[in-house]
């Protein structure tokens, strides 16, 4: 019995002592804000979904951690053959997971099944313009659009390519077969997602061998698994959480936090109103203080400062409240009401920095009345067609890293969430959309935003940093786009 | 017997019970601790503009995140502490007080009396009315609450009246539910019947001779729906659909100041203590309150302390 015992107790040894040999093989937990509502790369418009197929799948565009663009399954940046036509050369020898190859057959059913109506796709927002793709040959491929498009580079950065055959015969909702360097395992429903790391990936293996998502939706219990060791990487940490978690990494995201001012509005329609709105925040301040530092004051534009069209000569607003005193007295508005319209736990510290601002409007003689909505009806009062707010909060995402998409989204008269009836500015957005010429067009977006500021259609807050909470062991330089590629982690142990 | 002797008669009479009931609460000291401190926090919201070292809604962001007053870094300014924005903790509690209360007292009032009063004449008339009734209370508790706090929000806009109609809305049922129950059952009793059968309207019978009967349980069950209500107030609050800033509540501040728990455990403590210590003291003095006026509790409670007073001498 006793030999049994022990007998048993060597084999348990022996194993212990394959299984730290084979902890080589390294594998970490990811705790993600929610869990995907599909895993086909192509239809919905989730971030839970990016966070895990980023990994499997590629595009033929990528970006670097700065957010420069270079090619990804594209051999070289792309060049335009006409008006309005983009020809991309591919990498060549490159399979699916599956063993199907990549080649312009594949980009060409990736690029028809994206945009064919029936799929409605909610992705078409960043791919709008691309009307069809042709095949060259084997490995070039040309992507047609509807207009000179500048930006079409840009828009395949998000355009995830699949294997023509299994999304015609395989459930890609369920089983996600890309080129990327991570293979799909299997997804638990309600708990967990994992992945395995591409033997055989072009770029090379690599060093993570295994990934598990979890999906926690709670801050406080991502928090808490990190602290405990049960997650390596969590998302959205909080500035105030930076000392106690193990190790943290934080980098300036795509998110700029504004207002956007009703500039037909009987109060807000005041230029000398909107002035003091603008001149009455303390931005240092609350930038210091409630982002710790992890927020940087936009300069008097909404733009992104790693986007094409930032204008870096532009000057943040000053602080200066007892100027937006006068200027609200001067306008005669002074006890009158201002609404306040925003959301509650959308964004970092949402209803803080509303809370914050309605605070310092508040000291200049205006009635401040803050309304804080449930989010489907806030995207009403920010997207719909009833009348526009005095002023609402969003922070506003650039995925395309360009100028066009604060411009289109905050100021264009057929944008959804613009409040002015200014349409010379229009006009002049409109013509940047289709410029070719870079630099005429950086002059451009140079000029709209100088006139914005003056006009001050707009109360620009921060640009939002990303933090991301990681267990000791983690080595990891976060990405500007807040994609989470593993294949840029590693481990130390 | 002249007028002036019977007044005083009655006067004394009434005096007599008061301090009969006053010694009563006296003995009981959890009901008497209750009490105190349920007039303690009424008081609190009655004269907070008096009593609130601060107004609940001025920042000051260099200044937010400090610890009590009793621990390092904290100053005497804010005894309890600031939030997350700088404002004073014990201010906010102080005005925070008046909208919990109000909220819940009128929810309970109102709902209360709603649900009764479907109740009373569900169980009275029984049959096709009870039937009808009682489905819609059933199709009440099945439709998502939610679902109709946003079609009145969307209808009447935030405000703290839209609150307090929005949850009487949908917190009445369980009152209904309750009433039915018992009027059914007192409807059988002799002296009901009796009242019947000398040709009382239903209205006297129902008000005259059943309510008496319910008016100890309803209280009871006011107590424990006023908790509930005030979590429910919270957590609409928080997303939006309630209470709007400057203006706080206990469970407002308690949801938007979560998220610090692990580094400021001050902006979720002090409220929730606030909300813990009203609830409890809710649910004790409630069941004084059902003890003292019920005969055969209150035998109970006589034969006990008579018991525990022979057991000393002997």
């Amino acid at each position: 019995m006793i030999r049994k015992c022990l007998n048993a107790l060597g084999t348990t040894a022996l194993a212990l002592a394959v299984g730290t040999a084979g902890a080589w093989a390294q594998s970490i937990t990811i705790a993600i804000g929610s869990e995907p509502s599909t895993l086909d790369p192509q239809l919905r418009d989730d971030g839970g979904e990016r966070q895990v197929n980023d990994n499997i799948y590629e595009t033929l565009m990528a970006r670097k951690a700065d957010g420069a663009l270079i090619p990804g399954l594209a051999a070289a940046a792309p060049e335009r053959v006409s008006e309005s036509a983009w020809e991309f050369v591919l990498r060549e020898g490159i399979e699916f997971h599956n063993g199907e190859p990549f080649n312009a057959d594949a980009v060409v059913a990736s690029v028809e099944r994206i945009i064919d109506p029936t799929n409605k796709s909610e992705q078409l927002a960043y791919l709008g313009t691309i009307v069809s793709a042709e095949k060259v040959d084997e490995t070039t491929v040309r992507i047609l659009t509807d207009g000179p498009d500048p930006i079409l580079p840009s828009r395949m950065y998000w355009m995830k390519m699949i294997p023509p055959q299994h999304a015609q015969s395989g459930n890609l909702d369920e089983q996600p077969v890309g080129t990327g360097p991570y293979k799909f395992v299997d997804w638990q429903h309600g708990s967990e997602i994992r992945i395995e790391a591409n033997e055989g990936y072009w770029g090379g293996a690599p060093e993570i061998d295994e990934v598990t998502y979890r999906f926690v939706t709670e801050s406080g219990t991502r928090l808490s698994g990190l602290m405990s060791g049960e997650f390596d990487v969590i998302t959205n940490l909080l500035p105030e959480y930076t000392s106690a978690v193990p190790k943290f990494a934080a980098v300036e995201g795509l998110e700029t936090s504004v207002f956007i001012l009703g500039a037909d509005n009987a109060l807000t329609s005041d230029p000398k109103v909107r002035e003091a709105l603008n001149l009455a925040i303390d931005r240092e301040s609350m930038a210091k203080n409630l982002f710790g530092g992890y927020a940087t004051v936009a300069k008097g534009q909404p733009v992104n400062p790693k986007a094409f069209g930032y204008n870096p000569d532009l000057q943040p607003y000053p602080y200066d409240p007892e100027r937006a005193k006068a200027l609200i007295a001067e306008a005669g508005a002074t006890g009158k009401t201002l609404r306040v319209n925003g959301e509650s736990g959308r964004w970092l510290k949402d209803r803080e920095q509303i809370e914050a601002v309605a605070g310092y409007w508040a000291e200049t003689g205006l009635e401040v009345d803050i309304v804080i909505e449930e989010f489907s009806q806030y995207l009403d009062s920010l997207m719909g067609d009833g009348p526009r707010p005095d002023s609402i909060f969003l922070a506003n995402s650039n995925e395309l890293l360009d100028a066009d998409r604060e411009s289109t989204f905050l100021l264009h008269m057929n944008g959804p969430a613009y409040s002015n009836s200014d349409t010379g500015l229009t006009e002049k957005l409109s013509k940047a959309r289709t410029m070719i010429d870079e630099q005429e067009r950086q002059a451009l977006y140079h000029e709209v935003y100088e006139y914005v500021r003056g006009q001050n259609y707009l109360v620009p807050l921060f640009h939002l940093q990303d933090i991301y909470g990681l267990s000791e062991r983690m080595e990891w330089t976060p990405r500007v786009d807040a994609k989470l590629l593993v294949s840029e982690m590693s481990v130390t142990e | 017997m002249t007028q002036q002797q019977a007044r005083n008669s009655a006067q004394a009479t009434w005096r007599a019970n008061a301090s009969a009931l006053a010694q009563e609460l006296w003995r009981d000291k959890t009901g008497l601790v209750s009490l105190i401190i349920l007039v303690g926090i009424v008081a609190m919201a009655l004269f907070a503009p008096l009593i609130a070292p601060f107004d609940p809604a001025a920042q000051s962001l260099s200044h937010r995140l400090t610890p009590p007053a009793w621990l390092d870094r904290g100053v005497w300014t804010h005894p309890l502490g600031t939030d997350h924005l700088g404002r004073d903790i014990l201010s906010r509690i102080i005005w925070g007080a008046r909208l919990t209360l109000l909220i819940g007292s009128c929810v309970v009032l109102f709902g209360g009396a709603l649900g009764t009063a479907v109740g009373l004449w569900a169980g009275y008339n029984g049959g096709r009315t009870d039937n009808i009734l009682m489905r819609i209370v059933d199709i009440q508790v099945s439709f998502p609450g939610i679902l109709l706090i946003l079609l009145i929000v969307s209808v009447m806009g935030t405000s703290v009246v839209t609150l307090i109609v929005v949850l009487s809305l949908t917190n009445w049922m369980v009152f209904a539910r309750f009433v039915r129950g018992t009027v059914m059952s007192l409807r059988q009793s002799a002296y009901v019947e009796a009242a019947e059968i000398v040709g009382c309207h239903p209205a006297r019978i129902l008000f005259r001779h059943i309510l008496p009967n319910l008016i100890t349980p309803l209280l009871v069950l006011s107590i424990l729906e006023f908790t509930n209500i005030v979590l429910a107030e919270a957590a609409l609050s928080f997303l939006g659909l309630g209470i709007q800033p400057p203006a706080t509540s206990w469970g407002l501040d308690i949801a938007s100041g979560r998220d610090y728990i692990y580094i400021a455990w001050w902006l979720v403590t002090f409220p929730g203590i606030c909300i813990v210590s009203l609830v409890l003291s809710l649910n004790l003095f409630s069941s004084w309150v059902r003890i003292t006026t019920d005969p055969q509790e209150r035998e109970k409670r006589f034969a006990h302390s008579y018991m525990s007073r022979r057991g000393k001498r002997s």
